[in-house]
């Protein structure tokens, strides 16, 4: 494992597989401290990391974790309903889904927490309007910077890694948005590097030093200057350590072939790199189950189950697992009818995970009353998610949860 | 040489000394003295952001015959396409045989579409609407994303009813957003809330009970096989012929009465016009330019045309503000670095490139589209674009482009000359003064030039080619 320094030493002098900026670098340093001395929150004085797994286009709570004695659920799911005896018991009322027997072993080593009937009043049916409220923490709609964004500002930790963020997928997710120099975010990892001109190795060297510059004299009051100047920078020093990442780990396990899967093994490997990862962010696209839903479910939740034991598995041998939290979450639940297709409409309320050694493992909040509906056929909701966020901000990773948030919420004991 | 020499040498001096210092602060100060003017932009600064913003940017040859049309002439001629001939591109596209029933085969069709066509707004307009009424091939074939390409084109400039209620028939959408699941007795709320949401009006002008009836207007519309296809059919006798109360009207409502009645709402057209402003003019339009475009709209049955033509008319749009006020899109970064280099070849990279850039063309993130703006760019997007900026300046074998049309003929006669045609090009000679000392700097001296400029170029000019696509301000439109 390399330490701070040396890391930081190696992202600097290593010229050969993407540009350096050592002054910016410097700056960004200074930027960090100052950020680090001023603000009260702030996620990199810790060792832990919390990984982010949306489950994106509403997540059908009601067949994840299953009232399988719920006569109410039976009768309003007449092809969809996962039968008493397909489920994966954890109490004497709720049951996995059997797609997530992998992460009932998780259950079984006390490392999984349920959250149940987790919502907020009058729910947007709208996914983007609920995924906004999720990812701001505000139902208003009134904010505009996410609830992870204040934990991750300055480009690099204090203690100099540019990679103590990091989101996969192809934007920025609003949940990270926008500090003003904006964390990595990686579609292909292997692709994230700046590629050598093949001709020569000196006419990169002295195109990659004007580029340098380039970047360095496109100063505000300029366009889009400071986000131009900050993506540049973070993407010349964070391509470095990626590709390090890259070519030294070795997984303690076989992770599944799937792009979860993928995604938490590079987490893995920053985590156990000492590459200094504190927010991971990764998403898990195709919840939108309106037709057909069945099969494609069941896939999604192995995929996700499979992958997420794959990376305790590997954390644990490696010894991390015990400062490595992962909390999913999805924009909401689904309607509690299923429709004419073999699907689900959107939702409210639905359970999510908090998984790891570190949390103590249990059914929190409220099973769905089934009697009870609003007046769409949708669940009501028993715990407001920003009660999980405040949960997790301030247990897991010691921050001031009203500072983040803006306002005092009722903690639950995970920790 | 020359243009150094005419500058204060302390000058000169000052930036070398910055630049390698980085001292930004100082540096800020200096250029503030030697930005772009912002008092008012030049005639052929504007004419090449008019071709960016409605097409993809002018090929080295072209900016003097769309400036000589004069702006209202020009603009006619970029809405009113259907008068210009595009044969070029149709034998290019002959030649090219792309198998429009794979993936990529369609991604390869339409950016050469963009990338050659002599009717760039149409393929602008395409592309607008591809981003707004998406689709995608997560649930609908690419046989069935092409023709609703086809039809996207067909009616770039459509009313936007002909073009909702087509849509709202067409294979690709019915499959991606549930309508062909959306049963007399068991409506699929899918459409008819997407309809509302993100096509036409936005959250908070209509209901829950709206979207419900609204879905049992659009039951009847399914899909019907048709050889190796499907093809869509409105059945009568799967229609749910009862009556509907729909944002505050009662009828026996179907699908294209569920569009008129939505068009007839306030809030349509400034949802309309505020998304057309987005696209071609600035990311946050003022409330009184979106009451006139929607104006337009409302006047002119919801004319795209009218609406468009009136956009590129503002005086806004030309406006120093409206200048690099947004950031480019990966199509509008890839193929307008095509186009402005007149490159042909092998372009089987660019669907891959897109994506990476987070464009994944006929795949949009989610029904939303891709939400565009800042969101474009960070560490991971920026890599990508100079990665595919390095594959098409340094892959000889596979893209080729000629420097003699790229900097017009004679040469320039010493590389600092050069960097400045270069400019023109790419970032239309608005380039401020310590970026320009750092390309003449990196052009080097002019003796290896003199001695053969085309083996110059080939090595040094192609470089400086890469740093203006990786420039800051290339990644602006």
């Amino acid at each position: 494992m390399l330490s701070r320094r040396e890391l930081l030493r190696a992202s600097v002098v290593s010229l050969a597989s993407g540009i350096v900026m050592p002054n910016l670098f410097a700056r960004a340093l200074e930027v960090a401290a100052a950020d680090h001395r001023v603000s009260g929150p702030n996620a990199a004085v810790l060792d832990r990391t919390l990984i982010i797994i949306q489950l994106a286009g509403g997540n059908d709570g009601l067949n994840t974790v299953i009232p399988y004695q719920s006569g109410e659920y039976y009768a309003a799911r007449p092809t969809l309903a996962i039968a008493p005896e397909s489920v994966i018991p954890l109490n004497d009322q709720l049951g996995l889904h059997p797609s997530l027997s992998a992460l009932h072993s998780l259950w079984s080593q006390g490392q999984l927490a349920i959250i149940d009937g987790v919502g907020y009043d009058h729910p947007s049916l709208s996914h983007f309007q609920a995924m906004d409220i999720w990812q701001t923490a505000d139902p208003q709609l009134a904010r505009h910077d996410g609830w992870l964004s204040k934990l991750v500002e300055g480009l690099v930790d204090s203690q100099g890694h540019p990679l103590s963020t990091v989101a996969l997928g192809a934007t920025l997710p609003p949940a990270l948005c926008c500090p003003p120099t904006p964390p990595p975010v990686l579609e292909n990892p292997k692709q994230f590097r700046l590629e050598a001109d093949p001709r020569s190795v000196s006419l990169t060297k002295a195109r990659e030093a004007a580029l340098r510059q380039l970047y360095q004299a496109y100063q505000p009051p300029a366009p889009y200057a400071a986000l131009l100047q900050a993506t540049a920078e973070s993407a010349a020093l964070a391509s470095v350590q990626m590709q390090q990442v890259l070519t030294s780990y070795q997984p303690s396990v076989s992770y599944p072939s799937t792009s979860l899967a993928d995604g938490l093994k590079l987490f893995a490997a920053l985590i156990a790199g000492g590459y200094g990862l504190r927010i991971g962010y990764i998403i898990l696209g195709g919840f939108d189950t309106h037709a057909l839903q069945a099969d494609h479910h069941a896939q999604l939740l192995k995929t996700l189950g499979d992958a997420v034991a794959a990376f305790y598995a590997d954390l644990q041998a490696k010894g991390h697992a015990q400062n490595t939290l992962v909390m999913t979450w999805s924009e909401f639940g689904r309607r509690v009818k299923e429709n004419a297709s073999h699907g689900t409409d959107h939702g409210t309320a639905a359970p999510l995970f908090v998984v790891g050694p570190g949390v103590k493992s249990g059914i929190y909040g409220e099973p769905p009353d089934l009697k009870n509906l609003d007046e769409n056929g949708n669940l009501k909701f028993a715990v407001d998610f920003r009660s999980v966020y405040a949960t997790v901000l301030a247990g897991w990773l010691e921050a001031d949860p009203q500072a983040v948030l803006g306002q005092s919420f009722p903690q639950l004991p995970l920790f | 040489m020359e243009r150094l020499l005419q500058q204060p040498l302390r000058r000169r001096k000052a930036v070398a000394g910055l630049v390698a210092a980085g001292l930004s602060a100082l540096l800020a100060a200096y250029y503030a003295d030697s930005r772009v003017s912002s008092s008012s932009l030049d005639e052929r600064t504007l004419f090449r952001h008019l071709l960016r913003r409605a097409g993809f940017g002018l090929a080295p040859n072209e900016v003097t015959t769309w400036q000589s049309l004069g702006w209202d002439n020009a603009v006619d001629r970029l809405v009113n396409y259907e008068q210009v001939a595009n044969h070029d591109l149709e034998a290019l596209l002959a030649q090219y045989h792309f198998d429009l029933t794979t993936p990529n085969g369609i991604r390869l069709w339409w950016l050469v579409r963009m990338a050659y066509t002599a009717r760039p707004l149409e393929e602008k307009m395409t592309l607008f609407w591809h981003g707004l009424l998406t689709s995608s091939l997560g649930k609908a074939t690419p046989s069935e994303m092409i023709r609703q390409n086809q039809f996207f084109r067909e009616h770039a400039l459509d009313n936007y009813g002909v073009i909702l209620k087509g849509i709202s028939r067409d294979v690709a959408m019915m499959r991606w957003l549930d309508l062909a699941e959306n049963r007399v007795g068991h409506p699929n709320e899918n459409y008819a809330r997407e309809l509302m949401e993100l096509f036409t009006m936005g959250p908070g002008h209509y209901t829950e009970v709206d979207v419900r009836e609204a879905a049992r207007a659009f039951t009847g519309l399914v899909l019907r096989k048709d050889g190796n296809d499907y093809v869509s059919a409105f059945v009568p006798s799967q229609h749910d012929r009862g009556s509907k109360t729909f944002l505050g009207r009662t009828g026996n409502f179907g699908p294209d009465d569920i569009v008129d009645i939505i068009l007839e709402q306030p809030a349509t057209a400034p949802f309309l016009a505020t998304k057309l402003l987005r696209f071609f003019v600035t990311p946050t339009p003022s409330p009184e330019l979106v009451e006139r475009i929607a104006t337009t709209l409302q006047k002119t049955n919801y004319s795209i045309k009218a609406a468009v033509k009136d956009i590129l008319l503002l005086p806004e749009f030309r406006e120093p503000s409206a200048y690099r006020s947004l950031i480019k899109s990966p199509v509008e970064y890839l193929v307008g670095a095509i186009r402005q280099l007149g490159a042909h070849g092998n372009l089987q990279f660019a669907p891959q490139a897109l994506k990476l850039m987070g464009q994944d063309l006929f795949a949009p993130p989610n029904v939303a589209g891709w939400p565009g703006g800042t969101s474009w760019l960070n560490s991971g997007t920026w890599l990508a674009r100079l990665n595919a900026a390095n594959t098409l300046v340094t892959q000889r074998a596979m893209v080729q482009f000629d420097f003699h049309s790229l900097l017009g003929d004679p040469l320039p006669q010493d590389p600092q000359g050069v960097v400045d045609r270069l400019a023109e090009v790419f970032v239309d000679g608005q380039l401020a003064d310590p970026q320009r000392q750092i390309l003449y700097d990196h052009a080097g001296p002019a003796a290896a030039y003199h001695q053969s400029p085309d083996q110059w170029l080939d090595q040094q000019g192609r470089s400086l080619v890469y740093l203006f696509l990786a420039l800051p301000e290339y990644h602006l439109n």
